[in-house]
């Protein structure tokens, strides 16, 4: 069997490149630059934290100072009104279904374009190139979705999201960084087509799969338009369709709605975190020797 | 293909078959009912089940390019299309690709940054639209303070339509410059150590490294990042919705589709269901879209090609 | 030989296991699935009836409408009431979505408006109409329940060709001032009954360093809605104003128009305090509960933000001035909010219509106007809340607004509206008489084009 070098995260050690004396000047402007941007990042981001600290009188009377008291209510009626255990459930379900089943078909569309193991794959990629331009199509989709009995129907919702063209484009591309070598000495070792994706493909690509993973469940967990026109049973409600208690045509409950918000983005972050160790993990595509 | 090396006769049809899958979710669920608005595009189709559809060849065409002041205040919705596309793209790449050069190095707490940039990636259009209308609240809000601090103030959102589409512009990139980062980030890790130790062997500089080894090395999630700046900022909607809402002189292509396709048509408030003229309008931003894409991808390929060979 | 994360492996095989799963075409079964085959199967059979309601978000409705929902399962228990709620953007394509998947069987529907006239040429008929027309609406003319409505309110929000298709619930008015009764009595100001007097009383708030008027600016309308009696003051009927406008005896530009346009000059940039052009719609009520500001004009929708806001702060409610002729100033402009419709092909009719007459029964009625607001479309109910106290006076002066009947022509411009908003800073125009040049410019540049 063929030996497959992995090294380690060449990015990571380019700091290391300079020459020692600068080093620690290099690391503190590094530290500056990144600390200007956390404040650019974080600032905005705890109005969202203030906010749903504040009554909603306070609010109305004034958005923007601080609370003159805690005020954690917001976040248990949030979880109350909002059906959070169900809804939360529910949406998890879309999320993790569909972005699995949607990595694993995307991984055996873009590995034989970005190889040309398929007869027609520039073409191919250039239908999927398209699609990320392709008008949103809601009405039609819609029709489609009804005829095929797929509407108020979760397996229909999961559906929907089992296409995304622009995890497609990022494969691809990321895919043309694995040798070709890597193919070849698999095959000699007898692995089969399905094994060798599966078994190395997979893992080589992680931060591409990674990246894809977190982008196409974000989409997923944000929806509201989507739920709202196709899942009509409340059985079936995501959790975005259950924050809508918090809106309204004359005014929205923006305090309530903050804290509902930070609620329903710790799973997300989580999430995100635990795929972040793979973006950057530093196992990667090395050459293949011997 | 020669170049394939699974096995030949029934073997050879694997990629085949299990391409299909994706390909068919593809066909079925995103293309069909596309190809079904550009059919529409040429009806008076009002999307209501049980109404006659008329084959109105291209009058949804003439109407939305060439009828009246409403045509011309199209032609200024692409022009600030383009323009808001134009400063997202080159601002939001740019700065990506620093700061995935920033998170990219072993220092501690990188984690932590990493992730508080990606954070309103998270968060979603709505609320990204809710934390900045507080964050510019003219009458006392953080930025309004601050900058009455150095005497300065400004209308932000509510200000002239230039001044708005600027803040747009920054909280469009302020939201997405998480994407452009991880995918960067991905393609940083993807440049073999050996490229590096050799490059540090020959003493070349920070600067030479990154213009002969990161930059080349890079060509794949460069290619990834414009494709996905150019095009997302040239179908940007939500954050014009949510921050500026319908005002003369803001207006995106993005934005007036979809103040089409929901019935919340611009100036005058009649709602009417013009799922024909809606397409119309639709297809002509995937004309400008991919006017501008299919070039753009075109010459990143055969850059690609030069680069890596 | 490979290195690998053992962590990754195992995704790997849970992705390859699904894999295998998935070649069935998604058969992936999530969890709630299995209880809605089961449910519809049952129901038929108990001879039960789930009615399923739809209704856009605005909170006080929900609420009340929850708590009628209970009181009519508890009357009616064969009957289950499935009340779906959506933003009120969304309403109008979820709508058209479950009428077509024959997925609901009462919906909510904002008073019928905008229809097209015989003197518009080409124009696209309104949402409600083609509903109708596609034959997704049912006909209730015959319901004894209608009588139970204004019939202005029936035949102006709810009929089509002679036939009643929806019941409404309620009108807003939109063309009042909110004034803060604490400021206007400490700096001497009596309430203003004419334009001129509202010029003065802005003076003597200014001088006094106390900023006019308020209003969410950032969002656009309320600007311009908030300037409805300038318009009204002009133009006291609205419908007269878009046959004049369509056929060209009014234009944008002339005399009578330069006047609504100077003052709304004076309106934009001498009434409205500086920032206005960056608050929120939904900030404003709270702006003005503040005690800050003089003024406020709005909606009587905003009564109830601003009494949640400062539940002591002591608000009356006017017309807006905008005549110099007092007696011009005595009408409120509005609009039909929302009502009941039916769909037409809906297998649980007697249900419905059961619901509809429940609703409609005048105790309940008042109970839910003053729950929500609204000036009441029952002759019998009064509006016992403060706004409706305040708004009492005019209640025979009502006018639907131009807003509700106006079709831009198609080609028409982005700026062929009578908006205050288009002055600085809301807008880019300072000029009266180039504001009101090119309004009509975008208005005449639509007509023209259908000719």
């Amino acid at each position: 069997m063929s030996t497959l070098s992995t090294t380690e995260s060449a990015g990571q050690r380019t700091q290391n490149l300079a020459r020692p004396g600068r080093i620690k000047w290099g690391r503190i402007g590094a530290y500056i630059l990144l600390v200007l941007f956390a404040i650019v990042y974080v600032g905005p981001l705890l109005m969202l934290v203030n906010t749903s600290l504040k009554t909603l009188p306070d609010f109305m009377k004034s958005a923007t100072s601080l609370p003159t008291s805690l005020n954690f209510q917001n976040f248990a009626d949030a979880w109350s009104k909002a059906n959070f255990p169900l809804y939360m459930t529910n949406t998890l379900i879309y999320t993790v279904s569909a972005t699995v089943i949607y990595l694993i078909t995307a991984v055996f569309v873009a590995f034989p374009i970005s190889r040309g193991y398929v007869k027609g794959s520039g073409l191919l990629l250039t239908l999927y190139v398209i699609a990320l331009f392709l008008p949103v199509a809601l009405i039609p989709q819609f029709q489609l979705m009804l005829s095929l009995g797929l509407y108020n129907n979760p397996v229909g919702y999961i559906m929907l999201f089992l296409v995304n063209p622009i995890g497609i484009v990022i494969l691809v591309n990321y895919i043309k960084t694995l040798p070709m070598d890597l193919d070849e000495a698999a095959a000699m070792d007898g692995c089969g087509y399905f094994r060798f994706v599966t078994s190395i493909v997979f893992p080589l690509i992680q931060p591409a799969l990674a990246t894809v993973a977190v982008l196409h469940a974000i989409g997923i967990w944000n929806e509201l338009i989507l739920p709202t026109i196709y899942l009509t049973n409340k059985d079936y409600y995501p959790i975005t369709r259950g924050m809508i208690v918090f809106q309204g045509v004359y005014g929205s409950n923006w305090p309530t709605l903050a804290a509902a918000v930070l609620i329903m983005t710790l799973p997300m972050l989580v999430i995100f975190l635990v795929l972040q160790r793979y973006i950057v993990s530093g196992l990667t595509a090395g050459a293949v020797k011997g | 293909m020669n170049n394939y090396h699974f096995g030949r006769g029934r073997a050879r049809l694997a990629p085949y078959l299990l391409l299909l899958p994706g390909f068919f979710f593809y066909l079925v669920i995103m293309l069909g009912p596309s190809i079904a608005t550009g059919v529409y595009s040429f009806t008076d189709a009002s999307g209501i089940q049980g109404t006659t559809l008329h084959w109105i060849g291209l009058e949804n065409y003439r109407e939305f390019l060439f009828l009246g002041q409403a045509s011309i205040d199209n032609y200024g919705a692409l022009f600030r299309t383009l323009v808001f596309s134009f400063f997202v793209t080159t601002i939001q790449f740019s700065l990506g690709l620093g700061l995935a050069l920033l998170v990219n190095q072993r220092l501690k707490g990188i984690n932590v940054f990493r992730t508080i940039f990606f954070m309103p990636v998270i968060l979603g259009a709505v609320i990204q639209g809710l934390i900045w209308s507080l964050f510019l609240y003219p009458l006392g809000g953080p930025l309004a303070s601050i900058l009455g601090m150095f005497g300065m103030r400004s209308e932000f959102l509510g200000g002239q339509p230039n001044e708005a589409i600027a803040w747009v512009i920054f909280v469009q990139i302020w939201a997405n410059l998480g994407v452009t980062m991880m995918i960067f980030i991905a393609g940083l890790q993807t440049i073999p150590e050996d490229l590096y130790e050799g490059a540090q062997i020959d003493g070349a500089s920070r600067w030479q490294v990154f213009r002969n080894i990161t930059w080349p090395m890079l060509t794949p999630s460069v290619n990834t990042n414009l494709l996905l700046n150019i095009i997302g900022s040239l179908q940007a909607w939500q954050l014009f919705l949510v921050l500026i809402g319908y005002r003369n002189g803001t207006q995106v292509l993005g934005y007036l589709i979809f103040a089409q396709g929901f019935g919340q048509a611009s100036g005058s408030v009649t709602s009417a269901f013009r799922q024909g003229y809606a397409a119309a309008a639709s297809i002509v931003l995937f004309c400008l879209v991919l006017g501008i894409g299919l070039p753009v991808q075109y010459f990143l390929q055969r850059r690609e090609k030069r680069v890596l060979g | 030989m490979f290195k690998r994360s053992s962590v990754f492996l195992g995704l790997v095989l849970a992705l390859a296991t699904l894999l295998a799963a998935c070649g069935s075409s998604t058969s992936t079964p999530a969890a709630p699935a299995a209880d809605a085959t089961a449910a519809p199967a049952a129901a038929p059979a108990a001879e039960k009836v789930t009615l399923k309601v739809l209704v856009h978000q605005n909170p006080p409705m929900v609420e009340f409408m929850n708590t009628f929902n209970e009181q009519f399962q508890a009357k009616h228990p064969n009957i289950t009431v499935d009340m779906a709620v959506v933003n009120a953007s969304d309403l109008s394509t979820v709508t058209q979505t479950r009428l077509t998947a024959n997925d609901v069987d009462v919906v909510d529907m904002f008073g019928f408006s905008n229809a097209a006239q015989p003197y518009m040429k080409n124009v696209t008929p309104p949402n409600w109409q083609t509903l109708i027309d596609a034959g997704l609406l049912m006909d209730i003319s015959d319901q004894p329940f209608i009588k139970n409505y204004d019939e202005a309110a029936i035949k102006d929000a709810g009929s089509y060709n002679g036939k009643v298709y929806q019941i409404n619930l309620g009108r807003v008015s939109y063309s009042g001032i909110y004034y803060n009764k604490d400021l206007f009595a400490a700096n001497n100001v009596a309430v203003p009954t004419t334009w001129s007097e509202l010029v003065a009383a802005c003076a003597t708030f200014k001088a006094a360093n106390i900023p006019c008027m308020t209003a969410g600016g950032k969002d656009g309308w309320p600007i311009f809605v908030g300037a409805y009696g300038l318009i009204g003051a002009e133009y006291p009927d609205q419908s007269k104003l878009v046959e004049g406008l369509w056929t060209g005896s009014i234009t944008w530009n002339d005399a009578k128009s330069l006047d609504m346009w100077a003052k709304m000059k004076t309106y934009a940039q001498d009434m409205m305090e500086q920032g206005a052009s960056g608050i929120a719609g939904d900030a404003a009520p709270g702006r003005f509960a503040s005690g800050a500001v003089a003024m406020f004009p709005g909606g009587t929708w905003y009564a109830s933000a601003i009494d949640a806001a400062q539940p002591s702060f002591k608000w009356g409610y006017i017309p807006f001035p905008g005549s110099d002729n007092a007696d011009d100033n005595k009408y409120l402009f509005g609009k039909y909010d929302q009502g009941w419709a039916v769909a037409a092909k809906t297998a649980n009719k007697d249900a419905a219509m059961q619901y509809l007459s429940d609703f409609s029964d005048p105790a309940n009625y008042q109970a839910f106007a003053n729950a929500v607001g609204f000036i009441p479309t029952q002759p019998g109910a009064t509006l016992s809340s403060p706004i409706g106290t305040e708004v009492a006076p005019y209640l025979a002066n009502f006018r639907v607004g131009y807003e509700q009947y106006w079709v831009a022509p198609k080609g028409a411009g982005e700026f062929a509206n009578p908006f205050a908003s288009y002055y600085k800073p809301f807008g880019t125009f300072d000029e009266p008489q180039a504001v009101a040049d090119k309004v009509q410019a975008d208005l005449q540049s639509g007509l023209d084009a259908n000719k």
